[in-house]
């Protein structure tokens, strides 16, 4: 019976895509699917982690259950993104990479996320929230955490 | 505005009718222009894929809209998806190619549903075998970039490649491949139904220090007062920035917004993307955001973009600090010049456009942090 990662190989085609959906199911690509991957498509464990290390949004350690890529880039700098950073950084004690303790949450600082006209902004689990304030940082932690 | 007009299939049942070779030159006549930042003709680029002879051919619609500042691809994609569908079926039919991808970026991801459906939607109403698939990014500026962009939807890492050979003889899996903004291929039926289809109207994204950030939809030529006005500053506005690959200019309320003007300011105009920045702003402070956006988004395939912009980054972060003197300004704008002549793609080649022009405009607040010491 074939498993999971073939059925994935087989609709997915495509180094990428299938590294994307691993990311999705599991949210992170681990070594042991590295290997695995290699071994079933033949691509060298070298070329596998080239395309896993190369785009943000894929990673090869675990990550939290609740993923931020906030956005740095100039239109939230102007409007005070460092400041909601800082806060965030500091409600959450950890920095742009890591995940916290509990495994709740995973901070990435990141580019721009085409949300300008309503800085600043960040992606929370893929989904937008904008115009970010102290109040509102507040209560989706603490949305997350209940 | 004229972007979310329709036309209801019009267009593609008329260029059906036509030859390929009467759809470009109908598309050059009327004067469309890729929306991407290089302004070529749309129809120009179509030509090399039609005359290029292949079994496969292929569209790409590039919706790897990441210049920071942008978002007017994104407005496209939620207020007029039908006629951009439309237009992917019409280059797909004139160049001759049976299968098209949309390269929508990671961060873009909840687009995704709806444009799925929209894609089946006229797929069906305009009755044809072509296949239009969404490829989802995976978060990397660079993919934005042509030759990038086929590497990422091969699979692959997506770093840029030399060129020749142009994507239009040998792209995407080897074969024939045009690559096309979303707001240049949202355009293509209505240039083709619409008599009084306007080639110079362009989507501006404002944002920035701004009260009404937003998309406006203005001709080139436009004066940057006028524009910015819209955007209701509250605060006396000091620069604009042309997105982070742009360069900034002075806010010179006289200025036109013309390409051709902003390249002699030593900018490109781009994608129409215009960061409003106010006089409490720090210059030195954006230019080191920066070039950390920049340093952060650089592939790493080659040495001057790779290495420079880490050392640009660190003579900033000494500048900004304080810690830095006359020489180390002399020394930046060298490095700045390097790595704009020698590297190998636009990415690396516009990076260091927004020091030299905030040397060049604002010399005297890098002048300032050197002196403080
Ligand atoms: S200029 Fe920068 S982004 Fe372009 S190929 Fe070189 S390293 Fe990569
Ligand atoms: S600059 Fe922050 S979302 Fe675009």
């Amino acid at each position: 019976m074939p498993d999971k990662l073939d059925k994935i190989i087989e609709s997915k085609k495509l180094l990428l895509p299938i590294l994307t959906e691993i990311q999705d199911r599991d949210g992170y690509i681990s070594e042991d699917n590295v290997r695995q991957l290699s071994k079933k498509t033949k691509i060298p464990l070298s070329e596998i982690y080239g395309v896993a290390t190369f785009y943000s949004f894929l990673t090869t350690k675990p990550e939290g259950r609740n993923i931020i890529h906030i956005c740095n880039s100039p239109s939230c700098y102007v409007n005070g993104s460092l400041n909601i950073i800082e806060f965030i950084e500091k409600e959450l004690g950890i920095k742009s990479g890591q995940t916290t303790e509990d495994k709740l949450f995973t901070l990435h600082i990141g580019s721009c996320i085409g949300c300008c006209d309503k800085a600043p902004a960040m992606l929370l689990n893929g989904e937008v929230h904008d115009k970010l304030t102290e109040k509102k940082i507040k209560g989706i932690i603490k949305k997350c955490r209940s | 505005m004229q972007i979310l007009e329709k036309s209801g299939l019009e267009a593609w049942k008329k260029a059906k009718e036509m030859k390929p070779e009467k759809v470009i030159s109908l598309l050059n006549k009327k004067g469309l222009a890729g929306r991407g930042g290089a302004c070529f003709p749309a129809g120009t680029k179509w030509e090399f894929a039609l005359n290029s002879e292949s079994d496969k051919k292929y569209v790409i619609c590039n919706a790897d809209e990441g210049e920071p500042g942008t978002f007017k691809d994104k407005y496209i994609i939620i207020n007029n998806p039908e006629t951009l569908v439309e237009g992917i079926l019409i280059a797909c039919n004139t160049i001759g190619a049976k299968h098209a991808y949309i390269y929508l970026r990671r961060e873009y991801r909840y687009l995704e549903k709806n444009l799925t459906k929209i894609i089946k939607k006229i797929i069906k109403k305009a009755d044809t075998d072509i296949q239009i698939d969404i490829v989802l990014g995976a978060g990397a500026y660079i993919c934005g970039e042509e030759t990038a962009i086929i590497r990422s939807i091969e699979g692959r890492r997506g770093q840029p490649y030399y060129k020749p050979p142009f994507p239009a003889v040998e792209g995407l899996f080897g074969k024939p491949t045009i690559i096309n903004n979303v707001e240049t291929l949202a355009n293509v039926p209505l240039a083709i139904i619409k008599d009084d289809w306007n080639p110079n109207l362009r989507l501006f994204s404002l944002s920035g220090n701004l009260k009404n950030p937003g998309i406006y939809e203005m001709p080139l030529g436009t004066s940057l007062k006028e524009l910015i006005a819209l955007g209701k500053p509250e605060k006396s506005i000091k620069a604009i920035y042309f997105g982070c690959a742009g360069g900034c200019i002075p806010f010179n309320q006289e200025w036109k917004i013309d390409p051709e003007f902003i390249n002699s300011t030593g900018c490109m105009l781009g994608s129409c993307t215009m960061i409003a920045v106010d006089e409490s702003q720090s210059i030195v402070d954006i230019v080191t955001i920066i070039a950390k956006f920049f340093e952060y988004e650089s592939c790493g395939k080659c040495t001057p973009c790779r290495e420079g912009s880490m050392r640009i980054l660190s003579l900033l972060e000494k500048i900004s600090l304080g810690y830095a003197n006359m020489d180390d300004i002399k020394l930046l704008e060298e490095l700045c010049c390097v790595i704009r002549d020698s590297s190998l793609c636009g990415l690396g080649q516009s990076s260091t456009m927004h020091i030299l022009t905030a040397l060049k405009n604002f010399r005297e607040e890098f002048e300032e942090k050197c002196r403080l010491r």
